[in-house]
């Protein structure tokens, strides 16, 4: 894929003695929104600061827009927005002055598009940032990160603090960002809900590994929860392939397996002659199950 | 126009998928009907635009929709006789299935539920 | 009680490091106790003593730090009575750190004067003064560690040029009373307890009733009517990089130096031998905001068009005029106080370089820390600092030894080019997932 946002290829990163990220491969492609989805300490902030070269990986090799992200050239960094975890902004001024640094970096800032944003959001650009609440300062971190429309976006935890309104107009916005099907994004939170409604691929980041990276769609099809009836008393020894956990009670088990599909369920039906009902699994409880 | 949920396990262009050829099948959406686009749809619910039109790709290629240049996607005009009977039966199989079991635990014969199923019929159609 | 005794172990033993110097220096002042009061003639080994004392001091640093951290954490309104017991905890610390002092000065003036207690007992008059003069110790060192740990207060807890321009100030004060009497050995113990009252009262006071002045002045703020303060906008068009980094305003810093200089020249213009030094100390703040440039730097580099190399020459350029401005009002501060109060002219030669000098090497210093503050560069940094101390205080020395003072001078500029090329290496290779600090800490209003 040549055109792809970012291409990542067996990524490491070690703090001192501490594997962080441990051989992570990916790709970005134009239109993909990415959830990215791990405990705390999975690496999430750390895979997101490499993305843009803030950090350098121990091994492998990371390209944004063809370029080794350490190094980006000016022209390609105009075409990434990045919102922080911890916001970076300038407590003295007032709102509208912090828009107006940031804008002065970049030759195609839509001021328009962020007035009515400020509007919209209700964020008062005459405010001092100073005495601004966590969810203000979110809120302008994240126009901060909009103004020179990205093709390649990438949020660490943009809205832990923002109500369920905020988010939402939040979550609207970056629709609208990612519909003409050109741009990127990438983000990262523990609001399972939200990357329920926006992201079209999920990561999940497990022990610095990517433990499942692929549609959101694929995902929910391919773990699910099995309840398995035997005939008998008591149920025989069963081989599911791909379990994740197993409960037993008499007759009756309920197993969560990976990569699940009708002919596995037929085949498992046929050789241990028992009934089983399929049970999809929402985004949050694949995320617990995955974790077991 | 369509009823969707996020956090159910059932993947959201599956839900569009079957919200469609059930309203195809039912006539509640005649041929010709012009399908919101994926841009309105994904705003109005505020789910990705790709799962759409993943979905009505699919629906696409299944014949049951139509694509037009520029205007939005209909109906297509032999959407109902597209639907062979095998296809529609294999549609309503798992819930065929599901009943069949329930009324197993709760120990119906087989002539108390086909009696029970020719009632609600008889209802729904009146 | 319990929590105050228990906050003060932590003070003492809070850290592994901290516990080392605390018993290190424990052990070396027993030792020194020992050799005094076994030893006869062995008065001179007091340096020894100091440096257990030292040591103990540097044992206690944590408790500004702690004390600040509670003060302003949730905890500190919830806790019973937390405020006042963390203010009981304070004192008790500077208590026991000056305790030593107290008990080792007659010991080492029996040494000296290789007598016994038994016999100055016999003598109410000499028994009278080595009271005196454990009481003198005693308090003198609660004075002082008092202040230190004021000026290490507003150091640890606003990591940033307003705190390291508070604790400057904190030690000019201290140069000015308590070590001036220290030199001039006018101390009494009255007058140093009375110090020590007014001192631990006012702080106290200032402590124990800064939440409801807190809770009055946000009543009057939110009394204001809103959008009363729109309308006034600075304009920031062409400093947008210097406002990021924090060099924009060098004034602010001017005044803070200059203003405190202006006002102690009308108190103490004829003590010239001070003024080089305090000048130097000052000619280093900026330091302290080139230490933040690493981490401020973040959002520079993805918004601009430089690579980390040009990133680093923009960072150079805009620290060089952010010191423009305030090491040329040093320098005229310095000529301003030379004529006032009548410098020798070789001594402006000589001091216009140092502060130069303080100011270079300050800044290299800061902007060599991209990878957090660790111990390579605080060794450095004190170093640096006593070095240029040192200079300031030989320089004021009559005669002048010229060639050594512009030796000195020369290895500082050496020195400045060596931090300068390391800082630049650093910047070429800058991690800001290593850079970044702790800023939760970081008061923020709310």
């Amino acid at each position: 894929m040549n055109n792809a946002a970012v291409e990542a290829a067996n990524l490491c990163k070690a703090f001192g003695q501490k594997q962080v990220l441990q051989d992570v491969s990916f790709g970005v492609s134009p239109g993909d929104v990415i959830g990215v989805l791990g405990k705390n300490g999975a690496g999430k902030t750390t895979l997101l600061e490499i993305m843009l070269g803030f950090t350098a990986p121990t091994a492998g090799a990371i390209r944004v827009f063809g370029h080794e992200s350490r190094k980006l050239p000016g022209d390609i960094k105009a075409r990434v927005g990045f919102v922080p975890q911890q916001d970076e902004l300038l407590d003295q001024l007032t709102v509208a002055d912090q828009l107006r640094v940031i804008a002065s970096f970049y030759s195609h800032w839509d001021f328009e598009l962020i007035d009515r944003l400020c509007g919209e959001w209700g964020v008062n650009v005459n405010a001092r940032i100073k005495g601004m609440s966590v969810g203000e300062r979110q809120k302008l971190s994240i126009l901060l990160a909009f103004g020179h429309k990205p093709e390649l976006l990438i949020l660490d935890e943009p809205v832990a603090s923002l109500d369920p309104i905020a988010r939402r107009q939040f979550l609207e916005q970056l629709l609208t960002i990612s519909a003409d099907g050109q741009r990127s994004i990438v983000f990262s939170s523990h609001i399972v809900s939200d990357i329920e409604r926006l992201a079209n691929r999920i990561w999940i980041l497990k022990d610095g590994r990517l433990d499942w990276q692929g549609d959101l769609d694929s995902l929910k099809e391919s773990i699910v929860r099995l309840h398995i009836r035997g005939s008998g008393a008591e149920l025989p020894r069963l081989e599911i392939p791909g379990v994740l956990n197993v409960r037993r009670d008499g007759a009756f088990a309920t197993a969560v397996v990976r990569d699940w599909t009708a002919e596995a369920q037929e085949s498992l039906e046929k050789s241990a002659s028992v009934q089983i009902e399929v049970e999809t699994l929402g985004l949050e409880e694949v995320f617990v199950e995955l974790h077991r | 126009m369509f009823i969707l949920n996020p956090q159910s396990g059932i993947p959201i262009y599956r839900q569009i998928l079957e919200q469609v050829r059930r309203m195809v099948a039912s006539g509640q959406l005649p041929p010709g009907t012009a399908l919101p686009s994926v841009r309105d749809l994904a705003l109005r619910h505020t789910i990705n635009p790709m799962t759409i039109s993943r979905a009505y790709s699919i629906l696409e290629t299944e014949g049951l929709l139509e694509r037009h240049r520029g205007r939005p996607m209909t109906v297509a005009s032999q959407a109902k006789n597209h639907s062979q009977l095998p296809k529609r039966l294999q549609q309503i199989g798992p819930l065929v299935e599901q009943t069949v079991v329930a009324a197993k635990q709760l120990e119906l014969s087989e002539a108390e539920l086909v009696k029970a199923v020719r009632r609600e019929w008889e209802q729904d159609d009146e | 009680m319990k929590a105050v005794l228990r906050l003060v172990y932590s003070y003492f033993m809070g850290t592994l490091a901290m516990r080392v110097l605390t018993i290190a220096g424990l052990m070396v002042m027993l030792i020194s106790f020992a050799i005094l009061v076994t030893q006869p003639h062995a008065g001179d080994s007091v340096w020894i003593a100091m440096i257990g004392l030292l040591a103990f001091f540097l044992g206690s640093s944590l408790m500004p730090l702690m004390v600040g951290r509670l003060a302003r954490s949730h905890a500190v309104g919830i806790l019973p009575g937390a405020r006042f017991k963390l203010l009981a905890s304070a004192f008790l610390t500077t208590l026991i750190v000056a305790i030593p002092a107290g008990v080792l000065s007659p010991a080492a003036f029996l040494s000296g004067m290789s007598t016994s207690l038994s016999e100055i007992v016999k003598h109410p008059g000499a028994l009278e003064y080595v009271v005196q003069m454990a009481l003198i110790l005693f308090t003198s060192v609660m004075l002082f560690a008092g202040w230190l740990y004021l000026a290490m207060w507003f150091m640890s807890n606003e990591p940033n040029a307003i705190g390291s321009i508070k604790a400057l100030l904190v030690i000019a004060i201290l140069m000015f009373a308590p070590a001036r009497d220290l030199q001039d050995l006018t101390m009494t113990a009255s007058w140093n307890l009375l110090q020590i009252a007014v001192i631990w009262i006012v702080f106290g006071a200032v402590f124990l009733l800064w939440p409801r002045y807190k809770a009055r002045r946000e009543q009057r703020v939110s009394q204001r009517p809103a959008g009363a303060r729109v309308g006034l906008r600075r304009s920031t068009a062409g400093r947008e990089f210097d406002l990021m980094l924090g060099t924009s305003n060098p004034w602010l810093l001017i005044a803070s130096q200059v203003l405190p200089v202006l006002i102690a020249t009308r108190f103490v213009g004829d003590f010239t031998s001070i003024w080089l030094f305090y000048l130097t100390i000052f000619s280093t703040v900026t330091g302290a905001i080139a230490g933040e440039a690493a981490s401020r730097s973040r959002a520079l580099w993805l918004r601009g068009n430089w690579s980390r190399d040009e990133l680093f020459s923009q960072v150079e350029r805009s620290f060089w005029r952010h010191n423009a401005y305030v090491l040329g009002s040093l320098i005229l501060v310095l000529l301003f106080v030379g004529s006032f109060s009548g410098f020798p002219a070789m001594l402006l030669v000589v001091g216009v370089p140092l502060l130069a000098l303080g100011t270079v090497l300050s800044t290299y210093l800061g902007l060599m820390i991209t990878r957090g503050l660790r111990s390579i560069e605080s060794v450095i940094a004190v170093a640096v600092m006593l070095t240029l101390m040192a200079v300031a205080i030989f320089i004021v020395q009559e005669p002048l030894d010229l060639i050594t003072v512009l030796a000195i001078e020369a290895g500082l500029a050496v020195l400045a080019l060596i931090l300068r090329s390391q800082a630049r290496n650093r910047w070429t290779r800058i991690d800001w997932m290593e850079c970044r600090r702790d800023r939760v800490m970081t008061a923020r209003g709310a």
